[in-house]
């Protein structure tokens, strides 16, 4: 099982059910292929930074979710016949959400290593200069 | 890299140029993510191209996580390919 995010641009002028409909649709197919969600967040209307299927502006929405190919494969499919739907994409973030514990577990180390060293004020500067 | 003004031998210009960091590194900016638009147009001019590192100072593995934050973005339109 692996995280992804799936961020997707509907055509602004959908109303708001048709939005809701394409979000139902989507957590049917992850949650019958087996797959979590994450979160559903509906990042509202924004500008496009250049100009996608005669639209200037669009209508966001982020998926979170952990699953595995073959639920992204379908809902990539579903995503593509969708009429409102006028561009998305998959991000995987599992390698970056663990490169990023990585650093946090070694940041605390050293801060840890640090303290009982030479007390706990050991500032940001400091660590600077070490680097 | 602090010495290098010292080793300078005579004859040589004498200019000095403020030295220039990561900024990643040194805010602790550990994500670069692509839906961060606020962050990564400070490093896409006005242009849309992709700053380069001589000017920005990013360092190396932070320049490498940028380009691909910034093309993720150009890719569900957050960031412009070029300009209009």
């Amino acid at each position: 099982m692996r995280n992804y995010e799936i961020m997707f641009i509907v055509n602004p002028n959908a109303t708001e059910e048709e939005i809701d409909k394409i979000n139902a649709q989507l957590e049917h197919i992850i949650t019958s292929g087996g797959g979590t969600i994450g979160k559903i967040e509906k990042m509202g209307k924004r500008r496009l930074a250049y100009e996608v299927d005669k639209q200037r502006e669009g209508y966001y929405v982020l998926f979170t979710i952990l699953g595995n190919g073959d639920i992204i494969k379908e809902c990539e499919r579903r995503l593509r016949v969708m009429d409102a739907v006028i561009k998305y994409i998959t991000v995987r973030t599992d390698e970056e959400v663990r490169r990023l514990e990585k650093i946090r577990s070694y940041r605390q180390k050293r801060a840890a290593r640090r303290g009982s060293g030479k007390g706990a004020a050991a500032g940001p500067s400091a660590e600077e200069a070490m680097q | 890299m602090k010495s290098a003004k010292e080793k300078r031998p005579a004859g040589q210009k004498q200019y000095y140029r403020r030295k220039k960091v990561c900024k990643f590194c040194v805010e602790r900016i550990d994500s670069i993510n692509y839906k961060d638009v606020k962050l990564l147009s400070q490093f896409v001019p006005e242009r849309a191209k992709v700053m380069p590192r001589r000017i920005s100072g990013v360092c190396s593995p932070h320049q490498r996580l940028l380009n691909d934050a910034i093309k993720k973005a150009r890719n569900i339109a957050l960031l412009p390919f070029t300009t209009e």
